[in-house]
């Protein structure tokens, strides 16, 4: 992944992709970019992804049968893949989602045990 | 369309729409449209490898990365034959020996036996003082096959013996085995034809049986359906024909023929001479069965008389296939060992040489790395060459044990049990992948460890290794080549220590002189009457005499180093002077044809032959055991007696001893000189029913043809064999040590010259990376005598660390080499002074190119060169 010194830019943790392409799947189907595109809004730039990285990511995921893929076309009538959230994919986020708060309060507190 | 076909078909449209969005919105922020582009490809990050990610989602990335891997491999190992054929060379050898080896070992020691559930069948034997005698007599047989509960059969075998099969008119000689009923079943083989024979065939006095191997019934008998219940007429006695062996059959030895062997109570069926097997009842352990056996020896020394009660110790038994392999396996896992070590010098040699080149590649694995590639990445393309390496080695290793594996075996001096076995089957398959395969990894790890600290830029800049880096590749390197240097040191002194065998071997005072000595035999059949055969000798003797060029004619029951006829024996009236003895019966010239030395008193007369007073003449080694330097000419022996006990049923009269002769070999090179007593042929046992006849010539010409007519003129039919000359024989006394030598005399010669190319490789390859250093020691006024003296110095140094190492490592693996060795100690102060300095001599002489060529070196040159 990207090495930029913008501190304020934090690197995805691997596996962590997957999570936020199943979260921004949540809202409904997208194509690539905008799966991107959302992210890097939604978490206001803080979280950077190289964006090619997505792709293996897409794929992997596809391959679990998490989300689906299929051809459409896009606002300006493009051609574009859209990936859609599989119920198995939905199980999958929640037990990720569960998980990840777990941690990130675990490493909070750790990080501010005084409050 | 597989689903990866589908996902991955528009990939590439999908990478190239996505980047376009970015730059549309890029120019939407108000960028150029280069800037746009740019940054959008920036932002997307490296296109090839996202491709490459997804793709390997889909696949089994390992066997795509493997087959690209081995393909780059292949072409990497073209670009450069000359490493290639030496490395795939070197490889060959060290696994076409292994596999060579390791065929024997397989067939000897490994293979199960050719029989069904051969792992159920088993040996006696009676174990005493740690040591296995591994023959019973005749009633210890019949004892265990009465009272043991635990085998479906019990049988016995009594060795081999040639027979003259008549059919009409038209004679031929056949192998006959001796095996008493049951034999069969033991082994779980039941005849194609008719059956076993029964308990009756064996009886005292009883009626003959035999059966046929296949072969015999095919070629002689024609396959003829009606054989069973027909007479067949072995040296002029009658045998009923009870059944015919599948085909393929196999036994110890090939043999034509099994006949009945009979429970008489004669000389030949009272001593320990019967293999005896018997086959486990289902479900019975061995360790079960061993205890039963311990049980039932002790019972049958309950009850056995005295001169019943031959064995020793308990009752012992085992596995039959380890008792066959027991006396080869020392042998063979020392060549196995042996082989092992020169495959690790192969093996060290090529890793070596891989490491050196990777000189020539630093610059290639940078810019790999310096693309992205990861160590496992890495790895995994060193294992592929290192598979190439070893796969295409092990093939061509293969290749050559296979085609030679014949002629290999068939030069092997010792008898092997079932050794028409021995071949390439998938057990050495394995062997040799396995081999190749570690091999692969070791070569594969080798090249991959010296990249780990490979420094990328000052590697890419520069085109030359850091300082560091020299340093680990040269330490990995110099243990390899000091490795070598150890093992091949081993090998050396092991072939050192059997070529000193083999010369004490040579240096063995046989007794006699075989120069211009021809040694010929003739079996007699079981039905020629001992005073028959003598004379027929006598007339042969005469005949002989007379053909030109001969000085003497001798007869000898059995010649030295030919075979061994014993007879229980004692010192008349001294039952405590009792022995297990030689016996030779001699014709008159005997000693005087064999250049044996009359100590005391006096050789045969020919009145020794025609009286019929009982004489004998005795070897200094019984004269010593029995008469301990008191003389015993006048003094009487008794044949057949054992502590007072007779053990033949003719009484036999004492004889009167008349000389004593200096000692000759019996039937080993290697052993001292058994007791001896010579008896006048015309008075003499015919326990062997054969003959050793000795002929002196006057110079070395060719007799052998007056020879066999002298005997065919008396006797048309008399089998001839074994013409030989002495010195022959002798050489097939020491064959198996000779071909041992051999052996390992070529692995270890193999391992020098092995170590030879590593060391000089290791020095070519240091110096050349020093060619610099060199240089400015040059231009700072070191002398050429100086830098020779640095390079052999390093030479000399890496190969005293390896010697060393060797020489501990040797202190303690040659005492296991202690059963092949004749008055060598496994330390031998000759072998371990000498070898060593061999070796650093050769270590030296691989340092001889590379050393000139540093003193060589122009300080300009190298300096500019920078």
């Amino acid at each position: 992944m990207s090495t930029r010194e913008d501190t304020k830019r934090v690197e995805l943790l691997q596996g962590t992709l997957d999570l936020l392409i199943l979260r921004t799947l949540l809202r409904g189907p997208a194509h690539g970019y905008a799966i991107a595109k959302a992210i890097e809004f939604n978490s206001d730039d803080v979280l950077q992804v190289e964006q090619g990285s997505l792709y293996p990511a897409l794929h992997r995921l596809i391959k679990r049968r998490w989300i689906s893929a299929e051809e459409g076309a896009s606002e300006n009538n493009r051609r574009a893949k859209f990936y859609r959230l599989t119920p198995k994919g939905r199980r999958q986020l929640a037990l990720e989602t569960s998980k990840w708060d777990k941690l990130a309060r675990a490493i909070a507190r750790i990080l501010q045990p005084a409050e | 369309m597989s689903r990866r076909k589908r996902m991955l078909e528009n990939l590439d449209a999908d990478v190239r729409d996505h980047i376009e969005r970015e730059t549309q919105d890029n120019i939407a922020g108000g960028m150029s449209p280069e800037e746009a582009r740019r940054r959008a490809f920036l932002k997307f990050g490296n296109v090839s490898r996202v491709r490459e990610d997804t793709r390997n989602v889909w696949t089994f990335v390992w066997l795509e990365q493997i087959l690209l891997d081995l393909r780059f491999a292949l072409r990497m190992l073209r670009k450069s034959p000359g490493f290639t054929a030496v490395a795939i060379l070197t490889l060959a050898l060290g696994i076409g020996a292994n596999t060579a080896i390791f065929s024997i070992v397989d067939g000897v020691i490994l293979r199960p036996l050719p029989y069904p559930q051969s792992d159920r069948i088993v040996y006696f034997g009676w174990l005493d003082k740690q040591q296995l005698i591994p023959d019973l007599s005749i009633p210890e047989l019949a004892f265990i096959r009465d009272h043991a509960t635990n085998f479906t059969a019990v049988a016995g075998f009594q060795g081999y013996a040639d027979k003259e099969l008549s059919q009409g008119p038209s004679k031929r000689w056949v192998t006959a085995a001796f095996i008493t009923d049951g034999f069969f079943e033991t082994l779980g083989v039941s005849p194609q034809l008719g059956h076993p024979f029964a308990r009756q065939f064996t009886r005292p006095g009883g009626a003959n049986a035999a059966v046929l191997t296949d072969s015999l019934w095919r070629s002689v008998f024609a396959s003829d359906p009606n054989i069973i219940g027909r007479q067949i007429i072995l040296d002029n006695e009658p045998y009923t024909v009870t059944g015919v062996l599948p085909p393929g059959f196999e036994y110890t030895q090939p043999a034509d023929v099994f006949v009945s062997l009979h429970f008489d109570n004669d000389l030949g069926n009272n001593g320990l001479n019967t293999d005896v097997i018997g086959r486990l009842k289902p479900g019975v352990s061995l360790s079960a069965a061993q205890a039963e056996a311990r049980l039932v020896g002790s019972q049958f020394f309950a009850q056995a008389s005295a001169e019943q009660r031959q064995g020793a110790g308990v009752l012992h038994l085992d596995r039959y296939q380890d008792y066959l392999a027991s006396g080869h396996r020392s042998t063979l896992l020392i060549l196995l060992s042996a082989v092992g070590l020169l495959l690790l010098i192969a093996c060290a040699n090529v890793a070596s040489l891989l490491l050196a080149r990777a000189t020539s590649r630093q610059k290639e694995i940078s810019i790999r790395l310096a693309l992205g590639a990861g160590p496992r990445r890495l790895l995994q393309q060193f294992l592929a060459e290192g598979l190439i390496l070893g796969i295409t080695g092990a093939a061509a290793g293969l290749a050559a044990a296979v085609s030679s594996l014949h002629i290999f075996v068939s030069a092997i001096p010792w008898d092997l049990p079932l050794m028409d076995r021995i071949a390439l089957d998938a057990r050495v398959l394995f062997f040799t992948t396995a081999v190749a395969l570690a091999a692969s990894v070791i070569f594969g790890l080798a090249s991959f460890f010296q990249t780990r600290k490979l420094d990328l830029n000052s590697t890419l800049k520069e085109g030359h290794a850091v300082a560091g880096t020299r340093r680990t590749r040269t330490t990995l390197l110099n243990a390899l080549v000091i490795g070598e240097i150890a093992i091949s040191l081993m090998l050396a002194l092991g072939a050192g220590l059997l070529v000193k065998t083999l010369y004490n071997l040579y240096q063995v005072n046989l007794g006699f002189n075989p120069d211009h000595l021809v040694l010929m035999h003739t079996p007699f059949r079981s039905n020629m009457s001992d005073a028959k055969i003598w004379n027929f000798e006598r007339q042969a003797l005469a005949r002989i005499q007379s053909i030109p060029g001969v000085q003497s004619p001798a007869i000898v029951s059995v010649a030295p180093l030919h075979g061994q006829g014993n007879v229980p024996a004692q010192r008349d009236g001294h039952p405590e002077n009792s022995l297990s003895t030689e016996y030779r019966a001699i014709s008159a010239d005997y000693f005087a044809t064999m250049g044996i030395p009359i100590l005391r008193g006096r050789a045969f007369q020919q009145t020794d032959f025609t009286s019929s007073a009982p004489v004998a003449i005795i070897n200094e080694t019984l004269a010593r055991d029995w008469w301990s330097g008191q003389n015993p000419i006048g003094d009487r022996v008794v044949i057949g007696e054992y502590k007072g006990r007779q053990y033949i049923n003719i009484p036999q009269p004492a004889l009167q001893v008349i000389g004593v002769v200096a000692d000759v070999k019996g039937r080993l090179l290697d052993r001292p000189a058994p007791d001896m007593v010579y008896v006048p042929a015309s008075q003499a046992l015919q326990m062997n029913r054969s003959s050793d006849w000795i002929i002196r010539t006057k110079a070395s010409m060719g007799i052998a043809a007056a020879l066999r007519k002298a005997i065919t003129d008396i006797s048309p039919d008399q089998r001839i064999t074994d013409l030989q000359p002495m010195s022959q024989l002798i050489g097939t006394a020491v064959a198996q040590p000779s071909f041992l030598a051999l052996l390992m005399g070529s692995f270890g010669a193999l391992a020098l010259l092995l170590t030879l190319g590593g060391v000089y490789g290791l020095l070519s390859f240091q110096i050349a990376q020093r060619t610099h250093e060199i240089g400015v020691r040059i231009a700072l006024g070191a002398t050429r005598r100086q830098i020779w003296r640095l390079v052999i110095g390093r030479a000399a140094k890496v190969a005293a660390i390896g010697v060393l190492i060797g020489l501990f490592a040797a202190f303690g693996l040659t005492r296991l080499m202690a059963s092949l060795l004749f008055s060598v100690q496994p330390i031998d102060p000759l072998v371990f002074a000498s070898v060593p300095i061999l070796v650093l001599f050769v270590a030296l002489l691989a340092a001889y190119i590379p050393a000139r060529r540093a003193m060589r070196v122009d300080p300009m040159v190298a300096l500019r060169h920078e």
